[in-house]
């Protein structure tokens, strides 16, 4: 999958899960601090991803994931 | 007797169905066992089935439990994420125990033995939701100052929100009082916590506390609750007759809020290790039914005790 799709595929699910229209989210976004996200509602982004991708993250580290573009990154390691 | 085992004998009253979401954890499997052996509470560990179950206690697995779908779709509904997200989340024992609280099948969660606290709070926020009005996890102490007779208090917030502001202070005050009722069984009173009584000093950080308590009021008019007050105007009646005649808690007050983590967790410690009272809790709170956290080390007393806890939040 190149990258573009997967960036693709990561701001949607973030649209869904935070309810921020799909053009304001940019790869620098942090969850928390850009895009409104509580910090509570991180596992449900990780379980969004997981959905989207049809992957099983290793939980801890993905709940470290802080903005778009890194979450980016940690998806394109299970794809590869 | 002491506080906790009061606790306990108190539970027993009207047992409580209280999920352990850690079954994988002995502590938690042997906690259950006396839990249900004592007739304190009605225990249901959530984990692999594959488990040696305590004799009379109920054990449930997410992966094979026929509730898991329906309370995928009720999380679903709850939160307005798509059925896959919410399946996936409910298959974690710790997700799956919330939701098992929020549709109404226990009437509370005690975990944390084996998940970090931000994960217990994760899942209660997420699947069982606040409490109205409130729109975050805080947490209290019990403070048991020894003396003849030992005077109890109870301490918020000294360990969750860093830095409320006055409309969140004014939650925890509210549900703190609520939660000393239902605990200790007496009318709680309540003090806003600040450098300041009544306004001798002026600063954001008093006009915070000020503001808190007025909200407070609005929310909870029946409650008793006064401030900006100093601690010693608090908790003093001598001193509360000097310096504020004319608080409604009269140097008698039982709660005491205190205006952030700083002054909080400060607080309480120098209470427990100079006045060498002992410190019940953290105890979780906000959720709209009782979620109660563990620290790592908990000891299969500490569950018990707090499993008893969390029975007497219950409403």
């Amino acid at each position: 999958m190149d990258r573009n799709e997967v960036v693709t595929r990561v701001t949607k699910v973030v649209s869904e899960v935070l309810n921020v229209p799909e053009a304001n989210i940019k790869e620098e976004h942090s969850f928390t601090n850009d895009l409104g996200a509580e910090s509570i509602q991180s596992v449900e982004l990780v379980a969004g991803f997981e959905e989207e991708f049809d992957i099983e993250m290793e939980e801890d580290k993905a709940l470290k994931v802080q903005t778009v573009g890194d979450a980016v990154e940690f998806i394109s390691g299970y794809l590869s | 007797m002491s506080l906790n085992e009061q606790f306990i004998e108190r539970a027993k009253a009207k047992p409580r169905r209280i999920v352990l979401p850690e079954a994988d954890d002995q502590r938690m499997v042997e906690a259950a066992a006396r839990l249900a052996d004592e007739g304190i509470a009605i225990p249901i560990l959530v984990g692999d089935p594959a488990i040696s179950a305590p004799a009379g206690v109920e054990v449930v697995s997410p992966a094979s439990d026929e509730r898991a779908a329906a309370y995928a779709a009720l999380y679903a509904q709850q939160r307005g994420v798509k059925e896959g997200i919410a399946k996936r989340l409910v298959k974690k024992p710790l997700m799956f125990g919330a939701m098992m609280v929020s549709a109404g099948d226990a009437d509370g969660m005690v975990a944390g033995v084996a998940n970090p606290t931000a994960q217990v709070i994760s899942a209660a926020g997420l699947g069982v939701g606040y409490a109205k009005g409130v729109s975050q996890a805080s947490s209290y102490f019990v403070m048991v100052v020894p003396g003849d007779p030992d005077r109890v208090l109870v301490f918020a917030d000294c360990a969750v929100v860093v830095d409320p502001n006055a409309q969140e202070l004014a939650e925890i005050a509210v549900i703190t009082a609520r939660n000393a009722r239902k605990l200790l069984d007496v009318e709680p009173k309540v003090a806003m916590l600040s450098f300041s009584t009544h306004g001798s000093a002026s600063h954001e950080h008093v006009d915070k506390v000020r503001k808190a308590t007025e909200l407070a009021r609005a929310m909870a008019p029946d409650l008793a609750i006064d401030g900006d007050l100093q601690v010693d105007a608090a908790i003093v009646e001598s001193v509360a007759r000097k310096k504020c005649p004319e608080s409604p808690l009269a140097g008698q007050a039982n709660v005491l809020v205190f205006p952030d983590l700083n002054a909080g967790n400060m607080g309480y410690k120098l209470v427990q290790r100079l006045a060498k009272a002992a410190a019940i809790g953290p105890v979780m709170q906000g959720f709209s039914r009782p979620v109660n956290d563990l620290s790592r080390g908990a000891s299969v007393d500490d569950i018990v005790a707090v499993s008893a806890i969390a029975a007497l939040q219950c409403e």
